[in-house]
């Protein structure tokens, strides 16, 4: 019997090696990849979430956690069909045009990957146009924007419609977040919603592909 | 190789210049020499005499060559065990050590949120929340328990201290008496007098009477304590412009008058035997008469004290995480934090009095838990910043570059919790998050922790034989009470 047990702990302690040698183990001794992702990798990542709720673990523990478990996942990823490996969903995320803010976003994308969702990031100053091409290349399934600025944050509503104009805006869920952003703001614009924090963001994420 | 460099490990605070210091000093020595103190017990007024003081009736002129024997027999440093005889609170150099205060008259109860009467169960209280609390290194009653036999309350609240800690305990008593029975419960504990001399884990402090006054009770307490050589404090309670005069310095001169008087008695009763000076030096408030415990003038004098306690290394109590406010509002917060800080950049030793509400008169649970939040705060800020190669981190810099982030880089998982102080009580959630959990204040905060840890908080029990042991001396104390009236 394999120890899902110490598997899960060497993500939760952030031992990239371990959960790598682990998982490998996992492999040699047969054990079934779902059952590694599931009863190892992931069950691991979900009491770093728990703990990180409660106060007990920090960002910079749950990013470290995050690489122990992809490192696990590179081992078993080429040994599932694609068609068994059914992730969260992609998410296509960016901070619109005019604003170079990004350490929000990009903490959102962090624990977004680590709750299991494929993250395309494209990065700042992304023009509505690029979120439209992204959603179409990736086939994503939900788009987040953010903005530090209120003045750059009004650029949501252009990409909100760039969305429509080309026909994609009922295949994606949109989320918004950002220091200036309210949930009235992603009522007004017509987004399906609005996250305070990466760990909400997360969760509302969760929600849309549920 | 460099040369030169220097390095500060803490942030450094002087307030007094050497100079300053020795002024201060000089004008003590004039006024034990000068003026005099007044001394209202005859086994002092002996041995003062008997040591080279000028002695007529009670009016006792100390040489400053008395004065400055003492100084250098009095030892620089006492170390205070826990019950289990750990070595817990080193009261040496500007290590500092905050715990509440004692007396109080009222008690601001954390359950029905009412100002009442202390009683024993309060003291047990104050001692389980002092053992439960990181920040807080020792435990004094924080109220005198008003449901016991009143001329035994010192006992009584000893007792519940005792049983509900093993941190060590700082404590009082009306007289001699009452210090003798407080000895026998802890050598009881200890196992015996020479243990508890060996690992003295409690400490008692007497006070004199501002100004230049020493009661029969304050200086026959001193002397018990340093015949047995147990650690003691010797603690002024100055009230600057009423039992002092109004400037900063003169009261500090005051203070360390009746400090350094109280010191050549203990080293003339036993040389070498371990003295704490210090006190509550602060100002009358002209408007309203009370001493107050939230003054700038209060932090600023204690701060003075501390550093002439430095210059003589002599173990200083402080006096610091207190306030004139009725309840816990923004003026205690302001005070508490305030005079923390001043305490601990000064590097009094063994600061008391924190968790006092309405200039001493109630003593908060409340603000003890705040308390121990702030000191928490005042810790980090104090520790420094360190600089180095590793901490400097240019190399992880140049790696991540311009527009790119350090959340998940080793050097950040490495550091990130040894540099960053966790709040516990401090609310950094945003908006939403707080308002979903009830937009609870700090005092709302404050008063939920209080009554967990009061609810679920056990301290390390004593063995039952012992507990009994120490519960009979105290009943013995009462029937001799009794016995005394009736006779």
């Amino acid at each position: 019997m394999f120890d899902f047990e110490t598997l899960a702990q060497s993500v939760i302690s952030g031992d990239v090696r371990k959960a790598e040698e682990l998982t490998k183990k996992a492999v040699s001794e047969g054990v079934s990849p779902l059952d590694v992702i599931n009863k190892g990798l992931i069950a691991g990542m979900e009491v770093v979430g728990q703990r990180f709720k409660k106060g007990d673990m920090f960002v910079p523990e749950v990013l470290i956690a995050a690489r122990a478990m992809n490192a696990g996942l590179d081992v078993v990823r080429p040994l599932i069909a694609d068609t068994d490996l059914k992730g969260m969903g992609t998410v296509v995320i960016g901070t619109v045009k005019g604003d170079l803010h990004d350490i929000g976003k990009n903490l959102v994308g962090m624990m977004m990957e680590s709750a299991g969702f494929k993250v395309i990031n494209l990065g700042v100053d992304v023009s509505p146009e690029r979120f439209v091409e992204a959603v179409k290349e990736h086939d994503a399934q939900i788009v987040g924007m953010s903005a530090l600025l209120t003045t750059t944050m009004l650029v949501m509503r252009d990409v909100i419609s760039a969305l429509k104009e080309s026909g994609l805006r009922d295949k994606v869920k949109v989320m918004i977040g950002g220091a200036p952003v309210t949930s009235d703001f992603a009522k007004e614009i017509g987004a399906d919603g609005y996250a305070p924090d990466a760990v909400s963001a997360t969760d509302l994420a969760k929600g849309f592909v549920a | 190789m460099r040369s030169n460099y220097q390095v500060n490990a803490t942030v450094r605070f002087a307030m007094l210049s050497e100079n300053q210091l020795e002024e201060i000093h000089y004008a003590t020595l004039e006024v034990l020499e000068g003026t005099g103190v007044n001394v209202f017990d005859e086994e002092a007024l002996h041995l003062f005499k008997k040591g080279g003081a000028f002695v007529e009736g009670n009016r006792v002129r100390i040489p400053s060559a008395l004065v400055e024997r003492a100084l250098r027999t009095v030892p620089s440093r006492v170390v205070l065990y826990g019950r289990d005889g750990s070595p817990r609170v080193f009261l040496e150099d500007h290590k500092f050590h905050f715990g509440p205060g004692p007396t109080n008259n009222f008690t601001f109860d954390v359950f029905t949120k009412e100002r009442r009467k202390p009683r024993k169960e309060d003291v047990a209280r104050a001692a389980i929340l002092c053992d439960a609390l990181p920040n807080i290194d020792y435990a004094m009653d924080l109220g005198t328990p008003s449901d016991v036999t009143p001329e035994l309350a010192d006992v009584h609240a000893f007792e519940a201290l005792l049983l509900n800690t093993t941190k060590p305990i700082v404590h009082w008593a009306f007289d001699v008496q009452g210090y003798r029975l407080m000895v026998e419960m802890a050598a009881t504990v200890a196992g015996s007098l020479e243990e508890l001399k060996k690992r003295p884990f409690i400490c008692l402090y007497s006070e004199p009477s501002s100004p230049l006054q020493h009661s029969r009770e304050a200086i026959s307490k001193l002397l018990f304590m340093a015949k047995n050589r147990l650690p003691t404090v010797y603690t002024p309670c100055v009230m600057a412009g009423a039992t002092s005069p109004a400037t900063m310095a003169a009261t500090i001169v005051i203070a360390n008058s009746e400090c350094l008087a109280g010191l050549v008695a203990s080293q003339l009763a036993c040389e070498g035997a371990p003295f704490i000076m210090g006190g509550v030096v602060s100002i009358m408030d002209m408007s309203s008469t009370i001493l107050s415990y939230g003054a700038p003038e209060l932090s600023l004098a204690q701060a003075g004290l501390t550093e002439l306690g430095h210059y003589y290394k002599i173990p200083v109590f402080g006096t610091a995480g207190c306030t004139d406010a009725k309840t816990l509002e923004p003026q205690a917060a302001i005070e508490a934090a305030l005079s923390i800080m001043l305490a601990a950049e000064s590097g009094a030793n063994l600061v008391h009095d924190v968790g006092y509400l309405e200039f001493a008169s109630t003593g908060s649970e409340p603000l003890l838990v705040m308390a121990d939040e702030i000191i928490g705060m005042v810790k980090r800020i104090t520790r420094g910043i360190e600089v180095n190669g590793e901490t400097l981190a240019v190399d992880v810099i140049h790696r991540v570059g311009p527009g790119g982030h350090y959340l998940g880089e080793d050097h950040t998982y490495r550091h990130f919790r040894s540099e960053t102080w966790m709040p516990e009580l401090m609310d950094r959630s945003r908006y939403e998050e707080w308002a979903t959990k009830g937009k609870k204040t700090m005092g709302e905060r404050v008063i939920e922790k209080a009554r967990r840890l009061l609810l679920e908080h056990k301290p390390e029990p004593l063995p039952d034989d012992v507990v009994a042991r120490v519960k009979s001396i105290v009943e013995r104390a009462e029937a001799e009470f009794r016995a005394q009236k009736a006779s």
